[in-house]
């Protein structure tokens, strides 16, 4: 693509995204070092006393005094580590799939349908985001636990993060389904199509780039999740790879670098993820295709 | 099998023995790596010796075991057993259905084995709710190539430390976290200072003041750093600039391999009368919980463990320090240093309290320590200000109806 | 519409419904009443009783053949009490024991086999309950009641010796019968009543639907109304009755006990004062009796007052409820519910998985904390059920009627109180705005710059700049933290190197509302700039070209063209990042922990350490249904505001 008169010059684009860039990535710039500084320390850098400019320059480069890979293998040698990697994998996609389609179905309805309700739909879905988590937690236990009977179970665990993930979902891809213009669906219609056909035909294929969101946000909301993975899990082999990490670093003794490069290698597969998804991020897939 | 007879339970009680039915028990705890280990081979050798009993063990980690006990085990969905620090107990008998009372189970014999101040951090009103297993406290750790003989009384410590700071080059005679009131209590307890009498909370009581005013002085003679964050301290410690400590077992992992540290008691305090610094001791309990079902197999099982075989596993192969008296006349135990080091501090050490209104008076004596050691407030005033907020909140808690 | 039904029907079918409905529930509180009624009255003879026996024992000397023989003749002189037990917590014994099971080898005095071990646990709650109520400590029952099979109870009060506990008496009493229900002829004829009327009435209104509302109406209040005075009168004569079988039952209580203590030999003195044995949990005179027994007018007055008030405010309840039924159902909003179900299934169908979920998972422990909200449940009442802990709107008072933000200091200086709800509300929304403004505008703006078209290494950018959200915030929150430290913080090596002092950032409210702002936008910003992403691929490119050929310059068509074609997407992201930064718990608690001095605390922050540091669930609660308030205000004006836009 040929550059036009009035697009900036990439030159100080470039500069800009650099420096920015560089300054996002500079706190995990040192969780890197802690990692592989085979150290558990959390405290960034000594300095000698009376520091010149090169010693305080020193101490601000994320580098380690000393590399090593010893903190990576005693993430895998100490717990089950991958296994639980695996518990999180399949949970999370479980929690994508789910809480995707529960999201866009019910989007849908909201963006295509008039109905009694309808305001309120949405209200409530944004009004179960409002009520603060921290005294939840046994009364969701009592839901899942003694009501569901799904204590120690993925399908819980499942359950709790779809919702979770829900509400945000809805309300992104309600948005995005209202910029879809809704000639294409009324020509399908006359044709014959069912609301079920026009859905998974036209609507889905043209959601792409917010389907792409909600799902890395529902993989997300599962990823990380530690408390719930903790509390309702009563098998060692069934807990999720943030459990496991924050054995590392709970009560007296806390092994920084141990968690430092957990986090590390739980961030690996989330970054994965969103590098296949962003293909649908990119400019120009859905103008071609809105038309096509 | 149910001994029915009086003198089959008297004689069930004071067996080493315990009943002799089958049960699966199931223990919850927050160790890993070799403290995981040592517990679950003294779990399984404990199994062993009992056909028919299966021990399961979980591990959760820390942040989220206080919680998940609190949701799991009221509605019987908990293990039979779990290990939790003293600091939670006094909560979980007061919100109920949460600790059995072992007092029943408890004779002379058992109680016996264990450092008193131990079993008396698993005492809440009177009554017994668990057996202590181990115990953590700060003692003096020092930097052998600069103390040839460790302070005995905060005269010479104060005197030592002196020779051996040089602000310029940032060396330091004493390093701690004396901004941190869990530290600072060694020397409260000192002076006869406490949080608590007879359940009221006496923040602003005159031996407060006074171990205060001591610090005060101290931070004035310049012989230990400013905001003494942990980081600080163990670099510090590590880069040989702080010559002497005051530290748990917990830092002990962090020193560096260069460093040739010993370990000794904490002073006597020469401005309290020569009474021994107490700092204040954690005792990790073994408790039954209320809603299980195999009460007296779990409770078999928490005997066996806090009894020498298992103690000494937990040492030896756990780093534990047991609370079992008796563990520590094994020549293995006794000639550990870490562990005979911990061991005699804890003839002064004292029990942190366990009531549950202890969780109101960090943050206030959080405040107390960051103000005074700043300067921005005296001692005096800043315990008071502490002690009204605490006292307020204690009664926001305890209405009458 | 064709079809429909008229107007006397749906008014006859919606007063047959809400008499029912005001009737049968009226029926079925005056049937709970009467049951509770019984069981109470049953359980405060036995508290008697209880009290009784344990003042015997006491002057029998609490262990030993005396006590023993006095329990014995005790006993002998109930029926209504099977079991009487005496337990030494000093040995942990059994003195003494009328129990059919406690004879022959297992009578008393024996210790306490492995299976009794809740009598002892019991008798050391006790112990430690009245220690907690002399200390000042929070409240804790003294006598413990528990309900056996078939309505028979056990209640256990303590021994005491000189003040202290030293053990305790159990008693087990029998079955009682249960209470009879009340007669249903009134309830019928308080339902059909109503409807004959109706009929009568309607024959001559015809279809005029005004006067058949207003006649329904006055039907349903007619009986409904009757039958509660009718429950209302049935409660006040029960209470009395009560009242004086229960001084009856002191009387023949005082006469036991005066009996058992001449069997042991024993003179009653000083002497007994049964109106005391009427006591509540934590062993104080309820004050209905006098010391001699007999009902005191007044007290006995007002405690009926009391029972026939609360009666009065659930018939109101009901009265209300069944003219909002027979409204419903007469005026048609039934019908015309029923029909736009079936006219929108296709929509409700697609919305109802997602909902579903919502309900069962969201909104029950959600109505759960607000109903939390309206007690003081804490630590020590936990397991009681909420209705004993309510106290209506006082949390909110508490919370909301404290104005001291701040206060002169002799100086003249302002002292701010940070444990102040306004206080922490101001931090909590200067937090929010500034979090979202720099989210979202510095996530819009990288989407924006991403998206230029051919630009090279663009998906690596990509990549890189979603690593804050990508990395557990844990780590990445407390790295933040540590790049604060003074002395070791990276940033206070910058300002060194550009020739400045380090700075305290965590000594002053501002520069430690700094730290966690400059950590959460670190974390945020990511997020905001996928979204952006995401809305800006339905910007057609035509748009562009479009208005490129009109002359628009780069800012004209960010304007017209990018702004509102991201709204779609943008606003919802905004406005749930307004909700979530609201109630961003970690980065406040892993960065600042509230210092100084809880400076920097927000509202759910505070929240949490009433709920877990000071144990105060329901004062949290309140705190969090307030958050919750404000946010649903936010979203509202939001609303209005975005619909303003659209129209302008």
């Amino acid at each position: 693509m040929s550059r036009r008169s009035d697009e900036p010059a990439h030159g100080p684009i470039h500069l800009f995204l650099v420096a920015f860039t560089f300054l996002a990535v500079y706190p995990v710039l040192w969780v890197l070092t802690i990692a592989f500084s085979g150290k558990q320390s959390l405290a960034l850098a000594d300095l000698p006393e009376n520091p010149g400019a090169s010693d305080l320059l020193r101490a601000v480069t994320p580098w380690p005094e000393r590399w090593s890979l010893q903190n990576f293998t005693a993430v895998f040698t100490d717990q089950p580590f991958l296994a639980w990697m695996g518990n999180s994998a399949a949970i999370s996609v479980a929690t994508t799939v789910l809480g995707v389609f529960l999201a866009m179905t019910a989007a849908y309805a909201f963006s295509r349908f008039r109905f009694p309700g309808q305001k309120a739909g949405m209200m409530s879905f944004l009004v179960s985001q409002m009520f603060p988590g921290t005294l939840m937690l046994i009364p969701l236990y009592i839901i899942v636990v003694q009501w569901l009977g799904l204590g120690s179970t993925r399908t819980g665990l499942v359950l709790v993060y779809a919702t979770t993930s829900v509400p945000f979902s809805v309300w992104m891809l309600k948005g995005y389904f209202d910029t879809i213009p809704r000639e294409l669906e009324e020509a399908a219609f006359i044709e014959g199509a069912s609301v079920g056909t026009v859905f998974w035909r036209i609507i889905i294929p043209l959601a792409k780039p917010a389907l792409a969101i909600t799902a890395l946000f529902s993989f997300m909301s599962a990823w990380n999740e530690f408390i719930l993975a903790a509390t309702l899990m009563d098998k060692e082999d069934m807990y999720t790879a943030p459990v496991g990490l924050k054995f590392f670093v709970g009560g007296f003794s806390q092994q920084w670098g141990y968690f430092a490069a957990g986090s590390i290698i739980v961030s690996v597969p989330v970054v994965l993820l969103f590098y296949f998804l962003q293909k649908y991020l990119v400019s120009g897939l859905t103008a071609g295709g809105v038309k096509g | 099998m149910k001994p029915s007879r009086p003198a089959l339970t008297l004689l069930a009680a004071l067996a080493l023995a315990g009943p002799a039915q089958a049960a699966e028990l199931t223990v919850w705890h927050a160790y890993r790596a070799e403290e995981k280990a040592a517990f679950e081979k003294a779990c399984a050798q404990y199994a062993a010796g009992k056909p028919g009993t299966t021990v399961t063990t979980l591990a959760v980690p820390y942040d989220a075991f206080a919680d998940k006990i609190t949701a799991a085990v009221p509605r019987g969905k908990g293990p039979d057993v779990f290990i939790f620090g003293q600091d939670r107990l006094g909560g979980w008998i007061e919100a109920g259905n949460t600790v059995e009372p072992l007092d029943f189970f408890l004779d002379e014999g058992v109680k016996g084995r264990f450092i008193p101040t131990t079993l008396q951090a698993m005492t809440y009103r009177g009554t017994v709710y668990g057996l202590p297993f181990n115990y953590k406290e700060i003692t003096l750790i020092y930097n052998k190539k600069l103390v040839s003989a460790p302070p005995k009384t905060t005269g010479e410590l104060v005197a030592l430390a002196k020779k051996l700071t040089d602000k310029k080059a940032g060396r330091f005679g004493l390093a701690y976290a004396y901004s941190d009131y869990y530290y600072h209590a060694a020397l409260q307890n000192a002076f006869g200072g406490r949080v608590f009498d007879e359940g009221k909370p006496v923040l602003n009581a005159p031996e407060n003041v006074k171990a205060l005013d001591l610090l005060l002085k101290w931070i004035d003679a310049g012989i230990v750093p400013a905001e003494p964050s942990t980081a600080l301290i163990t670099s510090l410690f590590n880069e040989g600039k702080a010559a002497m400590v005051f530290n748990g077992p917990w830092f002990l992992g962090e020193i560096a391999k260069e460093v040739d540290y010993g370990l000794a008691r904490l002073p006597t305090v020469d401005e309290a009368g020569g009474k021994p610094m107490r700092p204040w001791m954690t005792v990790e309990g073994l408790y039954v919980t209320a809603p299980s079902k195999n009460k007296e197999a779990a409770y078999d099982l928490v005997k066996y463990l806090t009894d020498v075989p298992a103690a000494t596993v937990m040492a030896l192969e756990g780093r534990q320090t047991p609370s079992n008296k008796k563990a520590y006349d094994d020549p293995r135990v006794a000639g550990d240093r870490v562990l005979s080091a911990f061991r005699a501090q804890a003839e002064t050490a004292l029990p942190m309290p366990n009531l549950p209104e202890m969780s109101m008076v960090w943050s206030p004596a959080t405040t107390v320590m960051n103000t005074v050691t700043r300067k921005a407030a005296t001692p005096q005033g800043a315990l008071d200000k502490a002690q009204a907020q605490v006292v307020k909140e204690v009664a926001g808690l305890r209405k009458r109806p | 519409m064709a079809g429909r039904p008229s107007h006397r029907l749906r008014f006859g079918v919606g007063l047959a419904l809400a008499a029912g409905l005001g009737v049968g529930v009226s029926y079925l509180l005056l049937a709970a009443e009467r049951r509770q009624a019984a069981a109470a009255g049953e359980e405060r003879r036995a508290v008697v009783a209880t009290q009784a026996l344990a003042e015997l024992v006491e002057r029998a000397g609490r262990r030993g053949e005396p006590a023993r023989r006095a329990v014995g003749a005790w006993q002998a002189g109930h029926d209504r009490v099977r079991v009487a037990r005496v337990v030494a917590l000093e040995g942990i014994s059994l003195e003494a024991s009328t129990a059919p099971e406690d004879q022959g080898d297992k009578a008393a005095p024996r210790r306490l086999a492995r299976d009794e071990k809740a009598l002892y646990d019991q008798g050391q709650r006790l112990r430690a309950a009245v220690a907690a109520n002399k200390e000042g400590g929070a409240p804790k029952a003294e006598i413990e009641a528990q309900p056996l099979t078939g309505g028979a109870l056990r209640l256990a009060t303590p021994v005491l010796e000189e003040g202290a506990v030293t053990g305790m008496v159990q008693i087990e009493s029998t079955p009682s019968e249960p209470a009879p229900r009340p007669p249903l002829f009134p309830a019928i004829l308080a339902f059909l009543g109503p409807l004959v009327l109706f009929g009568l009435v309607s024959a001559v209104l015809g279809q005029r639907r005004l006067p058949l509302a207003f006649a329904a109406a006055a039907c349903l209040a007619l009986g409904v109304g009757a039958y509660a005075l009718h429950s209302l009168a049935a409660v006040s004569s029960g209470r009395a009755l009560a009242q004086q079988a229960l001084a009856q039952s002191v009387q023949a209580e005082a006469g036991a006990v005066r009996a058992a203590l001449s069997a042991v030999g024993l003179h009653e003195a000083p002497p007994l004062r049964p109106g005391t044995w009427d006591a509540d949990a934590y062993r104080r005179p309820r004050g209905l009796l006098g010391p001699d027994g007999k009902v005191d007018e007044a007290a006995g007055a007002s405690e009926a007052a009391a029972a026939r008030g609360q009666a009065e405010r659930a018939l109101w309840g009901v009265a209300i409820l069944a003219m909002a039924l027979l409204l419903l159902v007469g005026l048609g909003g039934f019908q015309k519910l029923a029909a736009t179900l079936v006219a929108n299934r296709q929509a409700y169908f697609y919305v109802i998985p997602a909902m579903v979920g919502m309900l069962v998972l969201v909104f029950f422990p959600f109505i759960y904390g607000i109903a939390l909200s309206f007690t003081d449940s804490n630590l020590y009442t936990i397991n009681q059920p909420l209705t004993d802990t309510w106290i209506g709107l006082r949390n909110y008072g508490d919370i909301l009627g404290d104005f001291g933000v701040a206060r002169r200091a002799a100086d003249g200086s302002l002292i701010f109180n940070y444990l102040n709800f306004y206080w922490t509300l101001a931090v909590t929304v200067l937090w929010t705005v500034s979090n979202v403004t720099i989210g979202v505008s510095v996530g819009l703006l990288l989407a924006l710059i991403l998206n230029t078209p051919g630009l090279a290494a663009r998906p690596l950018y990509r990549v890189l700049l979603i690593l804050p959200w990508a990395v557990p915030n844990y780590i990445t929150a407390l790295i933040w933290k540590g790049m604060f430290h003074r002395q070791f913080g990276v940033v206070n090596h910058v300002l060194r190197l550009l020739g400045s002092q380090g700075i305290s950032w965590f000594d002053t409210p501002a520069t430690s509302f700094l730290t966690a702002l400059a950590t959460n936008g670190w974390l945020s910003f990511s997020f905001m700039m996928v979204v952006s992403l995401g809305g800006l691929q339905s910007i057609p490119a035509e748009l562009y070209e479009a208005a490129r050929v009109d002359g628009a310059s780069r800012w004209q068509r960010f304007k017209a063209i990018t702004l509102p074609s991201l709204k779609p997407a943008l606003v919802p992201a905004v406005i749930l990042s307004v909700v979530w930064t609201f109630n961003m718990f970690n980065v406040i608690y892993l960065v600042t922990a509230g210092e100084p001095g809880n400076s920097t605390e927000i509202l759910i922050t505070q929240a949490y350490k009433f709920a877990f540091e000071r144990y105060r669930y329901g004062y949290a609660a309140a705190y969090s249904t307030i958050i919750f308030g404000i946010l649903l205000a936010y979203s509202a004006i939001q609303n209005k505001l975005s619909r303003a836009t659209e129209a302008a």
